[in-house]
């Protein structure tokens, strides 16, 4: 028998106790866990995206439109030397599509301009034969791996979409596709559950007064290291036009998508930290309540010959060991349900928020870490209480 | 040798002029008044007095867990009231064994580990231990309980093994404060036997507070205590 074994041996005096505060630093854990990788990962989306991708959309908001010819001048457009500022450059139209078979999954419906999309999206990978068919089918769709597992399309299959943003077609006729291919992706900045078709098909269906639009241009720099100037040079080139554009580079153009978000990942951040603070108010109503009930015992140790200090100790130990004995189980908590079963679900339905939505083993020390300090913290009032105890009053109370 | 020194030659515990007084509410109770004891190395002696005289008090000052207003305290070589709290913590563990009316034994713990408590408090290696807790078990004669937890003794037994936690460290000085009384008379009976050999065998110096004539009958000198003062 040692004084630890002894902090052991208390640990165990009341089983539902020490299960219930278990439980509740367990559980603790696994929501801190949760907003914390919430947090990190939609952090980390912005990692994927890259500098030296543009993209140039309307100067009031997204929504509105630019000329396609737009997108030949950020094309050409060349720096004070005379050298090309831009590599690539395609345009694109968000087309709100649905399909009426699946009424209630939303998916991405993204009209691309087959013959320059690749070359800016080289992420984006086609198997040569379906990229040939892409070039040869004018109402021809290529869509990500994931939304075609999800849909159970396949090559070769027809499918009619309804947009609300564009209503039907000028003809009449319905929004007729026909996949000709599927696309993974060799980076996350690309997600695989987008609808991707012809630009030039959708340019032949919508109203007159909608031709020859493009939602947004999407552009490579030539010099990644020179992004800011080149956006600057873009939005310049349309400063005396009548409409007026902002170029941002993908990775300032998530965060001003995401910029409604970034309050709600304040919040998140915010809460996890709460959510320590009341595994600490659980710890240490634990530890009190125990501590309170033993006091005599202390009292009696204390008349034995035991120091404050050494008495102090073995309150925080137990503490401390009540904190860990949770944090096991709210780690092994964590990696079922927040790696396993939520991290699977969130990467293939909401790919574009959480492009990866892993627990980085840095979170799971922060969380042990976390729980071991509040541990030894809740023991601190208990602690000094029973380092203070008036022995002779004490054991006038019990005697 | 100054006159000071050879007075407290041959007695384990010398007390000279001591007052305790406690404050509670802007009210001062003077519960010690200049009192003078002094006990003798090898003595067993009970002290006696109605409710509320300073017994406990007394017993308290004499094992440390407590100061004196004023006066001096010497218990077996140490000048407690000169002495820190850690100092007569520290003291204690090595030269005092306390017996309590309720025992205090930890329930999580075994008679043996209980014994062994003390010992914790000392560089000691663990077979060494449980050797000393073993032997303190046998004198008060529950060999055969080592293993049993307190829930599962008698209140005579759990006071036994109160008795052999008290002397595990060979002190020189026991302390017991009613021992017996929460006990019935046989059981009693047994732990003043227990302490009559303490004494006898071990030459242990004990002063017991009881309220019962036959208790104090056991002992080898009597002493009253009445409105804080000896008699
Ligand atoms: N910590 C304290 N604060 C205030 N008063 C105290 C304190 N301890 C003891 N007293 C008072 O001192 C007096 C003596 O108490 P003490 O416990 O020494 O009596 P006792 O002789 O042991 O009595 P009993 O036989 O009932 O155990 C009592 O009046 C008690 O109320
Ligand atoms: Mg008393």
């Amino acid at each position: 028998m040692n004084l630890p074994g002894l902090a052991v041996r208390n640990i165990y005096r009341n089983p539902v106790r020490l299960a219930l505060t278990i439980a509740g630093v367990a559980v603790a854990l696994l929501t801190f866990v949760t907003l914390r990788t919430a947090v990190m990962s939609w952090d980390e989306a912005k990692n994927y995206t890259l500098k030296d991708r543009l993209v140039t959309r309307h100067k009031v908001t997204f929504v509105m439109d630019l000329p396609k010819n737009y997108a030949d001048d950020v094309r050409d457009l060349k720096g004070a030397d005379g050298k090309p500022l831009i590599r690539a450059s395609t345009f694109l139209n968000w087309f709100g599509g649905k399909d009426p078979a699946h009424e209630n999954d939303f998916f991405a419906t993204i009209a691309a301009d087959h013959t320059t999309f690749l070359t800016v999206y080289d992420e984006i990978k086609i198997p040569d034969d379906q990229l040939k068919a892409f070039n040869e089918t004018r109402n021809g769709a290529v869509v990500g791996d994931l939304l075609a597992a999800k849909f159970n399309w396949k090559v070769g299959d027809n499918i009619t979409l309804e947009s609300p943003i564009f209503g039907a077609r000028e003809n009449g006729e319905p929004w007729a596709f026909k996949i000709v291919g599927l696309y993974s992706t060799t980076s996350k900045a690309v997600d695989r559950l987008t609808f991707y078709f012809r630009w030039d098909y959708m340019n032949d269906g919508v109203r007159a007064e909608a031709k020859d639009r493009v939602g947004w241009i999407a552009s490579r720099s030539v010099d990644a290291a020179h992004a800011a100037e080149v956006t600057a040079a873009i939005d310049k080139r349309f400063d005396d036009a009548d409409t007026q554009t902002l170029t941002q580079d993908e990775a300032t153009f998530f965060q001003g998508f995401m910029g409604m978000v970034s309050s709600v990942l304040a919040i998140m951040s915010y809460l996890s930290y709460i959510i320590l603070a009341i595994l600490g108010l659980i710890l240490a109503n634990a530890i009190s309540m125990s501590v309170r009930e033993r006091t005599n015992e202390y009292a009696s140790m204390k008349a034995i010959g035991f120091h404050a200090k050494t008495l102090a100790s073995l309150i925080l130990t137990e503490s401390t060991l009540i904190a860990l004995a949770g944090a096991i189980p709210g780690v092994i908590l964590s990696y079922l349900i927040v790696d396993v079963a939520l991290g699977d679900f969130l990467e293939y339905n909401l790919a574009n928020f959480f492009p990866v939505f892993r627990v980085k083993i840095w979170t799971y020390a922060e969380a042990v870490a976390a729980a071991t300090v509040i541990g030894l913290l809740a023991g601190i009032v208990p602690a000094l209480t029973v380092a203070r105890l008036n022995v002779v009053e004490n054991l006038r109370r019990v005697a | 040798m100054s006159a000071e020194q050879s007075k407290s030659v041959g007695s384990a515990i010398s007390i000279k002029g001591v007052v305790k007084e406690f404050t509670r509410g802007g009210q001062t109770l003077r519960v010690l008044d200049s009192l003078d004891l002094n006990v003798p190395e090898g003595s067993f002696e009970a002290l006696m007095g109605p409710s509320g005289s300073g017994k406990s008090t007394l017993l308290n000052l004499i094992a440390g867990l407590d100061k004196p207003t004023s006066g001096e305290i010497t218990v077996a070589g140490a000048r407690l009231d000169k002495m820190s709290d850690a100092e007569i913590t520290a003291w204690r563990a090595a030269n005092v064994g306390i017996v309590f009316q309720s025992y205090n034994l930890l329930p999580v713990l075994t008679a043996l580990e209980n014994v062994e408590l003390p010992l914790l408090l000392h560089k000691m290696s663990s077979a060494e231990r449980k050797k000393r807790a073993q032997i303190a078990l046998d004198i008060v004669g529950l060999s055969d309980r080592m293993g049993h937890y307190p829930r599962m003794l008698s209140g005579g037994q759990e006071q036994r093994v109160a008795i052999a936690r008290a002397i595990v460290n060979d002190p020189k000085v026991i302390i017991g404060d009613e021992p017996t009384g929460d006990l019935d008379r046989n059981s009693a009976d047994e732990i003043l036997k227990l302490f009559e050999q303490l004494n006898r065998e071990l030459g242990k110096t004990i002063i017991m507070v009881t309220h019962d004539p036959e208790a104090a009958e056991r002992a080898t000198v009597i002493r009253r205590l009445n409105k804080g003062v000896l008699a």
